[in-house]
């Protein structure tokens, strides 16, 4: 475990009052995974981010980072943690007056490390994000993406435990944010670096997460694996990323049995619902259907209305063989 | 008559540029210090102490200044007359002038590039010379510039009390014996430097912001 936070308050004093703005968040991230830290604007994505880097002390809690309560720690020793801590905020943050090289070397040289080292590692990291072209440029002469991937670099010299993600799609286009996403899972998985993303786009959590904490006014409403969170979607437990599906009048109104089916994993491309309708001789009429991929594997949801003589059987048998199953009437 | 404005240019460049460079060395790390005791909580009392200094120096007129200032200048420069008495003045008048406005744009440095570069783990030395002052040097360039060209009046205020330089050149032979030639050649010759100096600044900084 590289990260894990235990009951972790925040609030705020201003002129109505205090406001909690975190409220007993616990949650963990294990060393290679990325973790989405997920809710509405207001919901204390942002300040959970702050707290984890320590620009934000916090009321009570702890804090533990690579085997160490980084709570309360003093000045010298917080500043040893956030070097093994890479941010990317939201708004880059690059300097101004410095080419793309020199932002991305700026971590190493204020270590004092020699003019050869700096030049290696920098390189390496250009030409796995696509910069070596750019890196004579001023922040102000890039693209967003391109200021993103400089930010990225600059946060990966460091060869940092953990990364987090402030928003990174927040100001990309869907091209750009696609781009990103790829990498993301690429440095996951080829350098095994660690992410925290804060985010409230959903392609952001399918394409990347593998753990979703959902964060809802300052309380964590929910922290697992990426499929749970998109199950309880589906079940419309969470409400903040609008609800799944509103099945027509028309459809609800009709005599058959409709039933909700998700499927998770190497389940969701056999033909389970197939197989199992013959062998109960049921037929099948597919409403709504959608399959997507998560991180961690396939995510299927459908609705169907079944009639036959034993629809009974026919339901008890289906509901082994997928991953959640409810009859909707 | 020329020769003699030549040599009250000299001095009012000499006296200009000596205490533009002196209110700069001792103005900035006197902002560095305003900036980071405006952020720090332990600090408070001690910036609001220098912040009312700054205010008072700078809302005492010149011309006062240099008045109250003369038991002081005395025994620092052991004259009161002169380019260097008046460089003593002219300093001690423009470091609050230079601090404040250094002050403000360490302030207008965005408050992401400081966050990013406290998560990096800068220490307060670091923060100041390798973040604060290269993100401000547009800025503070600008600032400087407008530092020497209030310095050019304030040098010609200071003639009057006995500087040298072109203000008092302006004052004894224009203002006293009516010879207001002098007095319009050497407004030109003001004119003409701050102008050159708005130019040169705007230039420098204009270049060095990207």
């Amino acid at each position: 475990m590289i990260l894990s936070v235990d009951r972790l308050n925040l609030s705020f004093e201003d002129k109505s009052g205090r406001r909690k703005i975190l409220d007993d968040v616990s949650f963990s991230i294990e060393e290679g995974e990325i973790v989405g830290i997920v809710g509405l604007s207001g919901a204390g994505k942002t300040s959970l981010l702050r707290t984890l880097n320590l620009l934000q002390p916090v009321d009570s809690g702890s804090i533990m980072f690579d085997g160490q309560n980084i709570v309360g720690l003093n000045e010298s020793k917080v500043r040893s943690i956030r070097k093994k801590i890479g941010v990317v905020f939201q708004s880059y943050n690059l300097f101004r007056y410095r080419t793309v090289y020199q932002n991305i070397a700026f971590p190493l040289r204020i270590q004092g490390i020699s003019r050869g080292e700096i030049r290696e590692r920098v390189m390496s990291i250009v030409s796995e994000l696509g910069l070596e072209h750019r890196l004579s440029a001023y922040p102000s002469q890039l693209s967003g993406g391109e200021q993103q991937r400089a930010a990225i670099a600059r946060a990966l010299v460091m060869d940092p435990k953990l990364i987090l993600l402030d928003e990174p799609t927040s100001a990309l286009d869907p091209r750009t944010t696609g781009r990103l996403l790829d990498l993301v899972v690429n440095l996951n998985e080829r350098r095994r670096v660690t992410f925290a993303v804060v985010t409230h786009d959903m392609d952001v959590i399918k394409r990347t997460c593998d753990r979703v904490a959902y964060l809802q006014n300052g309380k964590l409403h929910f922290f697992g694996p990426t499929h749970e969170f998109f199950v309880k979607i589906e079940n419309n437990e969470v409400s903040d990323f609008g609800s799944p599906l509103e099945l027509e009048r028309s459809v609800l109104s009709g005599q058959k049995r409709l039933l909700r089916v998700l499927f998770w994993g190497e389940r969701t491309h056999e033909p389970v619902l197939w197989e199992i309708a013959r062998e109960f001789d049921i037929m099948i009429n597919i409403l709504y259907g959608k399959i997507e991929e998560l991180k961690n594997g396939p995510f299927g949801t459908m609705i169907i209305a079944i009639d036959g003589h034993k629809q009974d059987q026919f339901i008890e048998k289906l509901r082994d063989s997928v991953f959640f199953l409810e009859e909707v009437r | 008559m020329f020769s003699q404005i030549f040599k009250a240019t000299l001095e009012t460049l000499y006296m200009l540029l000596l205490s533009g460079f002196l209110a700069t060395l001792f103005g900035i790390p006197l902002g560095v210090g305003l900036y980071l005791c405006s952020r720090s909580r332990r600090l408070k009392t001690l910036y609001a102490l220098l912040d009312l200094l700054v205010n008072i120096f700078r809302s005492i007129p010149f011309i006062i200044l240099v008045l109250l200032l003369i038991p002081v200048t005395k025994n620092v420069m052991g004259t009161i007359i002169g380019p260097n008495a008046a460089i003593f003045n002219l300093t001690i008048a423009a470091i609050p002038f230079m601090a404040r406005l250094s002050e403000n744009s360490f302030n207008a440095v965005p408050s992401g590039i400081i966050d990013s570069s406290n998560s990096m783990g800068l220490n307060k030395w670091q923060m100041v010379t390798r973040v604060l002052i290269p993100e401000t040097l547009p800025d503070q360039i600008g600032n400087i510039t407008v530092l020497l060209i209030n310095l050019v009046t304030y040098t010609a205020i200071a003639g009057a009390v006995g500087a040298g330089g072109l203000g008092q050149l302006a004052i004894n032979y224009g203002y006293y014996r009516f010879q207001w030639d002098v007095v319009l050649y050497a407004v030109i010759v003001l004119v003409a430097i701050s102008q050159l100096l708005q130019f040169t600044g705007g230039k420098l900084a204009k270049g060095l912001r990207k």
